[in-house]
């Protein structure tokens, strides 16, 4: 008997929340790698090694590489070897879910649940950090002024997503 | 949110993003014998003043700290990469 193996996107039943001044979309389940690498200073020599996906910072010798499109695993294969003299990777293209969060409240809203200082003098664009947005752990991304991106555990984006959602009520 | 910790990592955060796990000892030799081993494991000082504790950044950056707090005034003196202070006070 064969089987054939459907991806479910977890958040794929959720349309997106606009409301006046913030919108809650889910992103496509495109790949979020993890690159490890043996020195925390690797960060420059990674920009030239990896294709249009999006480098954030994790932590300390870590980040996260996001794009919207799934790989295949040649590509993976491919960038792992392009990677390999600096860093190691960790597919979490199946663990991790992307919600962006937009708007000229979005950081009033994200606000409620993160102590991390989003001026932004001190979180600029393309800024990124690992924090709890209430009690969960999530990434955060700055990918504009009024926009932002979270990186969240699969099985806590729907939480994740109907505290985000009650969190920007009153800005309906 | 009451205590913020200066990870060096993170910058500046709230304490319910750490997890405690106690007083910073230097680890006695394998062969150091069962009274240094239960010193090392069940007994401490319970200060008041300047303490010295693990931290970790578990909902964060997720590297091992150490702090150094006041137990009185909870005034956070310091925090470092624990990989840093282990070199430092390596015997």
């Amino acid at each position: 008997m064969s089987m054939t193996l459907r991806h479910h996107p977890v958040l794929g039943g959720k349309a997106a929340l606009r409301l006046k001044d913030v919108t809650l979309e889910a992103l496509p389940e495109g790949h979020v790698l993890q690159l490890l690498a043996a020195a925390p200073e690797a960060g420059p020599g990674l920009r030239e090694r990896i294709g249009d996906s999006d480098l954030r910072p994790l932590a300390p010798g870590q980040w996260l590489l996001i794009g919207n499109a799934p790989l295949t695993p040649e590509d993976l294969t491919g960038l792992e070897e392009r990677l390999k003299p600096v860093a190691d990777i960790v597919d979490q293209s199946h663990g991790r879910v992307r919600i962006a969060l937009s708007g000229p409240a979005a950081r009033a809203v994200l606000a409620k649940g993160t102590a991390v200082n989003l001026d932004a003098a001190a979180f600029p664009v393309g800024h990124a950090a690992q924090t709890l947005i209430g009690h969960i752990g999530a990434h955060l991304a700055r990918t504009g002024e009024d926009s932002f991106e979270l990186t969240v555990l699969r099985g806590f984006a729907e939480s994740l997503w109907d505290d985000l959602a009650q969190m920007a009520a009153e800005f309906a | 949110m009451a205590s913020l910790i200066a990870c060096p990592h993170c910058g500046r955060r709230p304490k319910e993003e750490f997890t405690v796990k106690g007083a910073a000892l230097a680890r006695p030799e394998p062969q150091a014998g069962a009274d240094a081993w239960f010193d090392h494991v069940y007994l401490r000082d319970n200060p008041r003043g300047p303490y010295q504790e693990f931290w970790h950044h578990t909902s964060g950056c997720r590297r091992w700290l150490v702090v150094t707090r006041d137990t009185a005034t909870h005034e956070v003196e310091e925090a470092r990469d624990a990989a840093l202070w282990n070199r430092e006070t390596a015997r």
